[in-house]
C-alpha cells in the first residue's frame, strides 16, 4: 500500500529549479535510499516530505491526502526527520530525550529512553552529559533516537552517517534495519555511500539536477548504474 | 533659576566646544546645532505644554498621547525592519502598556487625568517602552537567525511555531526588561533619576519626590513588561508561514 505519492512535484527557489516534475510512489514499510550528486535536490526532497518547505508545483500525498491539507505539526509527528548535522538543545542528554514527551504532553518513559540508548550503544551514565561533552557521533545517535521518541511512521534521514566512523555507521544501519523490521516503519534516507545503499536500501531513488533519473529496486539500480558506466 | 544664570550655563557646552576644537574631534558643528536645537525644541514644547495645561481638556490630552505613541511606534519599528506588521505590533504594544499603567495610576488616585500629570508620566512610559521594543526586535531578529537549526529541529519533532520559538521569545523579553530592572535595583544608590531630581530642584520635599519616583519605577517595570510581552508574542508569528515553516530571511 502506498504511503507517500509525489505527483509532478517541483520546487522553484529564487527562479532556480531545485526539483522538477517528480512523480513516484513510496510503498509502506520500505527502506528507500536517495542518491545523487551534491546539490541535486536530495535534502530538498526530504524537507518537502516533512513540510518544512512547500512544493511550488505538483502535489505530495501522504496516505492519499494532500500534505498541504494536514495540520503540519501532526504530519511532522508522523513523518520524522533527522538532519545531517545533529543539533542537541542546551541541557543534558536526558533533557533532549525528554523533550518529545513534554512537547506532546506525554509522561516520560524512562525505560523506553534507556532501551533506545542501549540500542545505539550509549551508556545510561551519559544521560547527565551536555552536548559539549559528546563526540559528533554520540550527538548524532542522541538526535536520532530523540526523533524516534515521537513514534513516527515514516523516518527521513539526511546523511546521518556522513560524519560517523565505520563501526558507528554499521551500528546505526543495524538499528535502522531492526526498526524497519519490528516497528513497520518506512525509512527514506539520503546517502552518498554506495555500500550503504547496498546494505540498507530496498529501493533507490537517484536524483540528478533536480530530476529523478532512476527509481528502482536496489539491485536493478546498481545494474543500471553499471550499464551506464560501461 | 533666573534667565542670567540659565544663559551662563552655556559655558558648559562652550567647554565641550573648546575641547572638541583643541582635540580635533570635529564635533563643534554638532555641539552648536545640538545646543541650539535643544533650546528651541524645549522652548517650543514648554509653550505647547503651557497652552495644553491651560486648556486642560481630556480629549486634547488623549490626542497628544496618541501622537506620542505613534511617533514612538515609528522609531521602534525601524529597529524591527523585516518583522511582519512591525508598526501595528509596536503601536498596539505601546498603547496597551500606556493604557494599563496610566489607567492603573488614575484608578488608584496616584495621579489625576490632567495634562500636567498625564503627559510627563506618559512620556516616560512611551519612551521606555519604545527603547525596550527596539532591544526586543533586534534580539528576536538575531535569535531567529542564530538559532535557526534549533527551531527547525523542534519543528521536525512536531512542535508548533510557538513551542519552537518559546525559548527565543523568553530570551528576548528578558533582554528587553533587564535594563529597567537593573536601573530599579540601583535607584537612589547609583542614580537619582530625572523625575526625582527635577522635583527636588523645583523645591518639592525629598520625601514627596521619593514617592513619585517609586511610583515611576514600578510603572516603568509594568509598562516594559506589558509592551515586550505583547510585541514578542505577536512578532514571532511573522517568522513562520501558515504551514508552520520557518521563513529564512
Amino acid at each position: 500500500m502506498s504511503i507517500i505519492t509525489l505527483d509532478k512535484v517541483g520546487l522553484l527557489i529564487n527562479n532556480q529549479h531545485i526539483l522538477q516534475n517528480i512523480t513516484l510512489t513510496i510503498e509502506e514499510n520500505t527502506l528507500i535510499g536517495i542518491a545523487g550528486p551534491s546539490g541535486s535536490g536530495k535534502s530538498s526532497l526530504l524537507r518537502l516530505l516533512n513540510l518544512l518547505i512547500s512544493p511550488t508545483s505538483g502535489t505530495i500525498f501522504y496516505h492519499n491526502k494532500n500534505i498541504m491539507d494536514y495540520n503540519p505539526m501532526k504530519l511532522r509527528q508522523e513523518i520524522g526527520y533527522v538532519l545531517q548535522k545533529p543539533y542537541l538543545f542546551d541541557g543534558t542528554v536526558l533533557d533532549n530525550l525528554e523533550y518529545p514527551y513534554y512537547l506532546h504532553g506525554l509522561k516520560v518513559d524512562k525505560e523506553e529512553i534507556a532501551s533506545f540508548l542501549e540500542k545505539v550503544h550509549i551508556p545510561l551514565s551519559y544521560a547527565s552529559k551536555t552536548r559539549h561533552e559528546l563526540s559528533g557521533g554520540e550527538q548524532q545517535r542522541i538526535a536520532f533516537i530523540r526523533s524516534l521518541l515521537i513514534k513516527p511512521k515514516v523516518l527521513l534521514l539526511d546523511e546521518i552517517t556522513a560524519a560517523l566512523d565505520e563501526n558507528t555507521t554499521i551500528l546505526l544501519e543495524n538499528f535502522i534495519n531492526d526498526l524497519h523490521k519490528h516497528s513497520q516503519i518506512t525509512v527514506i534516507f539520503v546517502t552518498h555511500n554506495s555500500s550503504q545503499l547496498h546494505r540498507l536500501a530496498q529501493k533507490v531513488i537517484y536524483i540528478e539536477k533536480g530530476q529523478v533519473n532512476i527509481f528502482a529496486d536496489t539491485e536493478k539500480y546498481f545494474a543500471a548504474k553499471e550499464n551506464s558506466n560501461e | 533659576m533666573n534667565n542670567t544664570a540659565l544663559i551662563l550655563t552655556y559655558i558648559l557646552p562652550a567647554i565641550a566646544l573648546f575641547i572638541s576644537y583643541r582635540e580635533k574631534l570635529c564635533l563643534e558643528k554638532d555641539i552648536i546645532i545640538g545646543s541650539i536645537r535643544a533650546v528651541i525644541q524645549l522652548v517650543l514644547i514648554g509653550l505647547a505644554l503651557k497652552f495644553i495645561f491651560g486648556i486642560n481638556n481630556a480629549y486634547l490630552t488623549s490626542l497628544i498621547l496618541l501622537i506620542m505613541i505613534y511617533n514612538a511606534c515609528i522609531v521602534a519599528a525601524q529597529r524591527g525592519q523585516g518583522i511582519a506588521h512591525v508598526k501595528a505590533i509596536s503601536f498596539t504594544a505601546i498603547f496597551l502598556s500606556l493604557f494599563l499603567t496610566l489607567g492603573s495610576l488614575v484608578l488608584f488616585n496616584a495621579i489625576n487625568y490632567t495634562p500636567s500629570q498625564v503627559i510627563p508620566i506618559s512620556g516616560m512610559v512611551v519612551g521606555n517602552s519604545m527603547v525596550a521594543l527596539g532591544i526586543l526586535y533586534r534580539n528576536l531578529i538575531s535569535n531567529f537567525a542564530d538559532r535557526h537549526d534549533e527551531i527547525e529541529v523542534k519543528l521536525c519533532l512536531g512542535a508548533s511555531p510557538h513551542q519552537a520559538a518559546q525559548s527565543l521569545i523568553r530570551n528576548s523579553i528578558k533582554t528587553a526588561m533587564v535594563p529597567t530592572i537593573d536601573s530599579m535595583k540601583t535607584l537612589g544608590i547609583v542614580q537619582l533619576p530625572g523625575m526625582m531630581t527635577g522635583l527636588i530642584l523645583a523645591g518639592v520635599a525629598p520625601e514627596t519626590a521619593i514617592k513619585y519616583q517609586i511610583m515611576v519605577a514600578f510603572m516603568l517595570t509594568g509598562a516594559i513588561t506589558i509592551s515586550s510581552f505583547t510585541a514578542s508574542y505577536w512578532a514571532y508569528r511573522g517568522f513562520f508561514t501558515n504551514k508552520a515553516q520557518l521563513i529564512s530571511k
